[in-house]
């Protein structure tokens, strides 16, 4: 798949120029509570110390959240990551939408920094309608990073 | 741990997010509100629906310090929390 490299998150996402309107107008399914559990991997070549700050969160659909990640580059030269996710289980991925997070570009951290990666999504109300859910009370939500490297092509994982 | 991985005809397609990257908070200057929302997680058993008072300030923080571009509340998801919003929105 191609990873694309946005700044505004346009270009073939089925929710761009309505997302905003929808998350406004969206109603919380209060009694639908589902738990997201956070991973957190980094490639091997990538010399990072990467991990989620909460093990998980109860959530409902229709209703935005906010979960933290932490990187720290505990080497002495600068090292630039990029990273991708993955929703399991695969169907629910489809209601897995990230408003703002961390992913698909070039993130610099300097000789032993320590960042905070927030996430910011929400399930998608709809998820409480389709019968194929009815059963999925665990979402989760895996982010792994790899090295970037000047000059040569992002490694891509062997998902195809 | 290993990411999954389909063999079958099926393969999770990753989406880039709404709105793009968040900057990385270099200075650390919203960290104590990262620290405050998540010491309302830990106290509150992690349930989001507790804390989001705490993860609205984070993100206004965010915005204040141009490390997230300017969004009316109500776009984030946070219309019942600054009023204006009917019961029935609940």
């Amino acid at each position: 798949y191609r990873l694309y490299c946005q700044t505004t998150g346009l270009g073939g996402s089925a929710v761009a120029g309505h997302a905003s309107d929808q998350i406004e107008n969206m109603v919380p399914v209060k009694d639908r509570i589902l738990k997201i559990s956070f991973n957190a991997d980094v490639h091997a070549s990538l010399q990072w110390n990467f991990r989620p700050q909460q093990t998980e969160i109860y959530v409902v659909p229709g209703e935005t959240a906010l979960a933290f990640y932490r990187a720290k580059n505990p080497t002495d030269k600068p090292i630039i990551g990029i990273s991708t996710y993955n929703v399991v289980p695969f169907e629910a991925g489809q209601y897995f939408n990230k408003i703002q997070c961390f992913c698909f570009e070039e993130q610099r951290l300097n000789p032993q920094e320590e960042v905070d990666m927030p996430v910011f999504f929400y399930i998608d109300p709809e998820f409480a309608e389709d019968p194929r859910m009815i059963n999925v009370d665990l979402i989760t939500l895996s982010y792994t990073f790899f090295e970037a490297k000047e000059g040569h092509t992002l490694p891509v994982p062997g998902y195809n | 741990m290993s990411t999954a991985m389909n063999f079958g005809t099926k393969s999770f397609q990753p989406r880039p997010p709404e709105k793009g990257s968040f900057p990385l908070d270099h200075l650390g200057e919203c960290k104590s509100f990262k620290d405050k929302f998540m010491k309302c997680l830990y106290d509150n058993h992690f349930e989001n629906a507790l804390c989001r008072n705490e993860s609205k300030e984070y993100l206004e923080c965010r915005m204040e310090r141009k490390l997230m571009l300017q969004e009316p509340l109500e776009k984030l998801g946070f219309g019942d929390l600054i009023g204006g919003k009917s019961e029935a929105k609940k």
